[in-house]
């Protein structure tokens, strides 16, 4: 997304006159309704448009069209750079600390921070076995489950259900973030909180790993509040079982609903650590990095 | 390592591979330069960990006699030490010298860990050659990276370094300042933080006071110099309160810190190890001291500690933590077996055929979710807050 807005910034030009910070702005609003309309905003993004927004708004004015354009764009450059890329490869760096050999690592759906982390800590040569947890109705989990495999990790698959029958093998769950709430929870794929609830009831440590600009400052306790719906014909189906679509006629009936939810909220009790770019911390310490470095740090 | 695993076979496979596969690793790594000086930086023995030694050389059962001539001996020794060892200006051999003298400060037996590292550090400053800041900066790096390496097992000592070199980085920032000045300034600091950690003693035990009641009972685990002062102050401002001393096995702490508390004449009554749980009702709360606080607001103490935490838990028994502020440590361990381990040789008394493997680990984590509160120089913290400290020291 940051990309996209990349490019329209490079295209874009000043009308005459009107001053750039304010035109800007405004096209920027209307991009960003009409992605709202495709798809509602993930938490990350909408940190990272309040950041473009509020490094717009921080231009000088003496500066002309294209001075601005350059810096804007290498506002973002370093945005992505420092926040996204170097951020991930501390997560990285710190995780691989945590896997000793021998150990058995569970992960659920498919976070590219978790699968950095494996494959990182297969190429210094810890000896590990990866479970990758799957689900209805995206099953994401096999596209990492395809790339560990080809970089030579054994791996287990299985699906969400078989969760508290592989959980006495493991020793440790790595699982990804989209946002971490104030009070610590964490928010993040449907099917999340369950296998971190098992792994507490089985004493297993839980590692989120998750880049420091996807805090937010909001508080959630259940997660049926500002959540997102997805499609709900995706459940009702299950490709190339004809014979068990039971559902098909769904919607002509008049007391059944189809909930697809895509993100849960996981408690903090069920997380061990949060490992993001600032090192490793305790749930409860997620407001104040928020606090300590969002004014100045956490979006520049 | 056991595998519970269902898919034993495929764990076995890998198992034989590792065997072939993998290099032995050391623990310990050299930081001089030159290989002839390698040898002598290693630390002779690094199965044992030299801090558990220590304490146990300090806590042991002795006579009172023994101990006051002992203390006595040691007193002379640092200042003897010092006029030596600066007569010795290569570099390596300056990297010799800190861990000597960090060795002789630690023989002390109430001087603190970090407070004998930072006293280290400060003579490497006091007897370095540098002219910048930067330069007097890397050698200071390098002093306190052989120290840490030399026993990696204690965290106090780690923190204690950690602590100082981020005073030094503070410092040097200000490039204003001519460096002598400078270099005063971080002596002093250095010479300040043994008073620091020493009122640090006095403030917690201050803090301690108002949670020891009249008649209660207090439960102690392992001889901590903090809880010390804390009944020490409490039974000098008159309070009525018995304590229950545990063994501490191997150590004998238990026995060392009775000796104590019946000079103070509190009254004090032995446990086993194993009878903690067979007292814990007549117990109103339960003392201990800390080796490190971690990040997660957890403790490493004594080996002892996560039982007696259990066990209070389970019967609604507050857990209470003195420790001092310079103790929190950046570590995040997840369970037991997450730390770097520090053994210590347990005598049973009798010999035991080799066969018999002995768990000789001289500590364990407690996890924050048993601990209700730490007293600390801070103030009286609760667990969580140990690391909003630490990321605001390490910002």
């Amino acid at each position: 997304m940051l990309e996209a807005f990349q490019e329209s910034i490079k295209d874009y030009s000043t009308p005459p006159e009107k001053a750039l910070i304010r035109d800007l702005t405004a096209k920027i609003n209307c991009y960003v309704s009409f992605l709202i309309e495709c798809r509602p905003l993930s938490i990350s993004m909408g940190n990272a448009i309040r950041f473009l927004k509020t490094r717009i708004v921080k231009l000088p004015l003496t500066l002309s069209e294209s001075e601005a354009k350059a810096t804007l764009l290498s506002d973002i450059d370093r945005f992505i750079n420092e926040k996204i890329i170097l951020a991930d490869k501390v997560i990285v760096r710190h995780a691989v600390t945590k896997i000793r050999d021998g150990d058995v690592l569970l992960t659920y759906g498919s976070s590219s921070a978790v699968e950095m982390i494996c494959l990182h800590a297969h190429d210094i040569g810890k000896q590990f076995r990866v479970v990758v947890v799957d689900s209805r109705p995206k099953l994401e989990g096999r596209l990492l489950l395809h790339r560990l495999v080809r970089k030579g990790i054994t791996c287990t698959y299985t699906h969400i259900n078989a969760v508290s029958y592989i959980m006495h093998e493991v020793n440790r769950v790595f699982l990804g973030a989209s946002s971490v709430l104030s009070n610590g929870t964490v928010y993040s794929r449907v099917g999340t909180a369950c296998v971190a609830m098992v792994a507490h009831q089985f004493h297993v440590p839980v590692l989120i790993c998750c880049e420091a600009y996807k805090f937010y400052e909001r508080v959630q306790l259940d997660s049926i509040c500002s959540n997102e719906l997805g499609d709900p014909d995706a459940i009702s189906k299950v490709p190339g079982r004809k014979e068990i679509n039971y559902l098909d006629d769904w919607a002509n009936r008049e007391n059944l609903q189809l909930l697809n939810l895509i993100y849960d909220a996981t408690p903090s009790d069920y997380v061990s650590m949060i490992i993001t770019d600032y090192g490793m911390i305790p749930p409860t310490s997620v407001p104040v990095i928020v606090r300590e470095y969002r004014k100045e740090h956490l979006w520049i | 390592m056991w595998y519970r695993s269902a898919s034993f076979i495929l764990d076995k496979q890998q198992e034989e591979n590792d065997a072939e596969g993998k290099p032995e690793s050391r623990l310990l790594s050299t930081a001089s330069p030159s290989s002839s000086m390698a040898d002598t930086l290693q630390n002779p023995n690094p199965q044992i960990s030299a801090y558990y030694q220590t304490r146990a050389a300090h806590h042991g059962v002795v006579t009172t006699d023994w101990l006051a001539q002992a203390q006595a001996a040691v007193g002379r020794d640092p200042d003897d030490g010092v006029s030596e060892i600066s007569i010795i200006s290569t570099d390596s051999g300056k990297q010799l010298s800190v861990i000597d003298e960090f060795n002789n400060w630690r023989k002390q037996p109430d001087l603190a860990e970090a407070v004998a590292a930072i006293r280290a550090l400060a003579w490497v400053i006091r007897s370095s050659e540098a002219t910048t800041m930067m330069e007097l900066e890397i050698e200071l790096k390098k002093a306190s990276d052989s120290l840490k390496s030399w026993d990696t097992t204690s965290i106090s000592l780690t923190a204690g370094c950690d602590l100082f070199m981020r005073y030094v980085t503070r410092t040097s920032a200000l490039e204003y300042e001519d460096f002598n000045s400078a270099k005063s300034r971080l002596l002093e600091r250095a010479e300040k933080f043994g008073e620091i950690s020493y009122k640090a003693r006095k403030i917690i035990a201050m803090l301690s006071q108002d949670f020891i009641f009249d008649g209660c009972t207090i439960l102690v685990h392992g001889f901590s110099r903090v809880v010390l002062e804390v009944l020490k102050t409490a039974s000098q401002s008159r309070k009525l309160f018995r304590v229950l001393c545990t063994e501490g096995r191997p150590d004998r702490t238990g026995l060392r810190l009775s000796n104590e508390l019946a000079k103070l004449d509190v009254p004090v009554k032995l446990l086993i190890d194993s009878a903690v749980a067979y007292s814990m009702d007549e117990v109103d709360m339960i003392f201990v001291g800390a080796d490190g606080v971690v990040e997660s607001g957890g403790i490493i103490n004594m080996m002892g500690t996560y039982q007696i935490a259990l066990v209070a838990k389970s019967m609604n028994k507050p857990v209470y933590v003195a420790a001092e502020s310079y103790k929190f440590a950046r570590l995040y361990p997840l369970d037991q077996k997450d730390m770097v381990p520090a053994l210590r040789p347990i005598d049973f008394g009798v010999p035991i055929p080799s066969k018999v493997e002995v768990e000789t680990s001289a500590r364990d984590y407690t996890p924050p979710q048993y601990l209700t509160l730490l007293f600390t120089d801070l103030g009286v913290l609760t667990p969580s807050v140990v690391s909003d400290e630490l990321i605001q020291l390490y910002l």
